[in-house]
């Protein structure tokens, strides 16, 4: 007699859940969209280094001297000043809060003291000092980018 | 999660549209069905979805068994949150702006029909993990006359983590264990850190070696939504963290736990026996440390006859 195969069907979001936060709709839950933000801009910095060597390859052929001018030329808003915008906007954020999960996830720091369960229930780590860094990283991030893009776009 | 006491004293909207995710497995097929259930004060999820099952439709499928959060049964996505359906107050979840509630199986889980869901693989990762106290003397354990002491202060550390009811709700969560089926998970990375934090514990070694794997806590990176969906507050979350950071601390030789503490013989076990004082013999002739030992015989047939 043929055995038959139970019919489950798997629940998992798979790679969707990596870039969005709402598949889900945790609340009090700022990390996870720092984790989604951490990932997309991880993606994004290893292709624009990937295109950075490619860039900064071609003069190799060109010459560099032609290269350098032209780089130099690049003011006001040009796909070359846009560009550094977009790769400061992402370099700040991936830094940033690459600084809080060095504490958090190599030196194990920040996540607060085991306690005992009393009202409201928050687990100790999500009041720790940890969150406190994650929101002075959504603070500083566009802080610094404004700054980054006045200096690219003006300076 | 987060605890609204005002939630349970609040009055939910009269009447509350039910949307449920609901598979038939013989049909292979998914949809979404809506109930109208009548509230009252102090009404949870799981008694609402009991309400539907008696009165409306019995063929819906969910598992629950206590229904006060202590077993762990009942977890589910409630408006998009993992929570457990006998802890959720209908107060919470639905207003009368909004008399709506989505209920759907578990993410991460394969789902068996409706709302139920298959653990099986949670619970593996969970046995593999050995979630028991190891000592090196096995007799200690298997004599089981001796107890294995610790400080309040030791007890603090690991308290939290003892309180784990293996839900699942945090596996739902993990954004990690959504895209890798290999991922141990927050429970079973949560139960490990409590026996490594446990002085009593003597296989920290082992513990350590055998979760320094790609699908151990390297693959966690700290989006905190299990520690944030924990009914027991267990912090899952920092758990990881900490097992983390102390894994890196032994590769690089800088970690030893103290040495265990040897079992002890409870005092009140190695205490001398009192005699017996002079007023306790009631009846003259009678040797009630002989009775102790020799059970009471019923003449059980003569006083049938």
């Amino acid at each position: 007699m043929a055995e038959e195969k139970s019919k489950v069907i798997d629940n998992r979001p798979g790679w969707i859940a990596s870039i969005n936060p709402w598949v889900l709709r945790v609340v009090n839950n700022p990390e996870r969209v720092a984790f989604v933000l951490h990932r997309v801009t991880g993606i994004l910095m290893a292709l624009i280094i990937m295109a950075h060597i490619f860039v900064t390859g071609t003069p190799a052929h060109t010459g560099w001297e032609a290269w350098v001018e032209e780089i130099n030329k690049a003011q006001g808003f040009s796909l070359v000043t846009l560009y550094f915008f977009f790769f400061a906007g992402i370099a700040w954020f991936h830094g940033l809060n690459g600084i809080r999960l060095l504490l958090v996830e190599f030196f194990g720091v920040c996540i607060g003291k085991p306690e005992k369960p009393k009202p409201p229930y928050i687990a100790p780590s999500l009041k720790a000092c940890q969150r406190k860094l994650l929101y002075l990283v959504f603070l500083l991030w566009p802080i610094l980018w404004a700054i980054t893009g006045y200096i690219v776009f003006f300076k | 999660m987060t605890f609204d006491p005002q939630a349970a004293t609040r009055t939910p909207p009269k009447k509350v549209i039910f949307r449920i995710k609901r598979y038939d497995p013989e049909k292979d097929k998914t949809w979404w069905e809506e109930y109208e259930v009548e509230t009252y004060r102090g009404m949870t999820v799981l008694d609402a979805l009991l309400k539907i099952k008696e009165e409306i439709d019995h063929t819906i499928v969910m598992r629950y068994s206590c229904r006060m959060g202590v077993c762990g049964s009942c977890g589910m996505v409630i408006n998009g949150m993992p929570r457990l359906a006998c802890q959720t107050q209908i107060s919470e979840v639905a207003s009368e702006a909004k008399p709506v509630i989505e209920l759907e199986p578990l993410k991460n889980y394969p789902v068996i029909k409706d709302l139920l869901t298959d653990f099986t693989k949670f619970f593996n990762k969970h046995r593999s993990v050995k979630p028991y106290l190891i000592r090196k003397n096995k007799e200690e354990v298997e004599k089981g006359d001796a107890e294995f002491l610790m400080t309040p202060e030791e007890h603090k550390e690991l308290y939290e983590y003892t309180l784990c009811i293996a839900c699942g709700l945090c596996y739902s969560a993990c954004p990690v264990a959504a895209s890798d089926e290999r991922f141990l998970g927050p429970q079973a990375l949560a139960y490990v850190w409590r026996y490594v934090s446990d002085p009593r514990d003597e296989a920290w070694k082992e513990r350590l070696e055998a979760v320094d794997v790609e699908e151990g806590p390297w693959s966690c990176h700290y989006a905190a939504s299990c520690s944030a969906v924990c009914p027991k507050m267990v912090d899952p979350g920092a758990a990881i963290q900490r097992l983390r950071s102390v894994l890196i601390k032994y590769k690089l030789g800088l970690f030893k736990k103290k040495t265990a503490k040897k079992a002890v013989i409870p005092k009140e076990q190695v205490k001398p026996k009192k005699p017996l004082p002079p007023e306790s013999k009631l009846v003259e002739g009678v040797d009630i440390e002989a009775l102790d030992k020799a059970p009471v015989e019923i003449p059980v047939e003569e006083l049938i006859s």
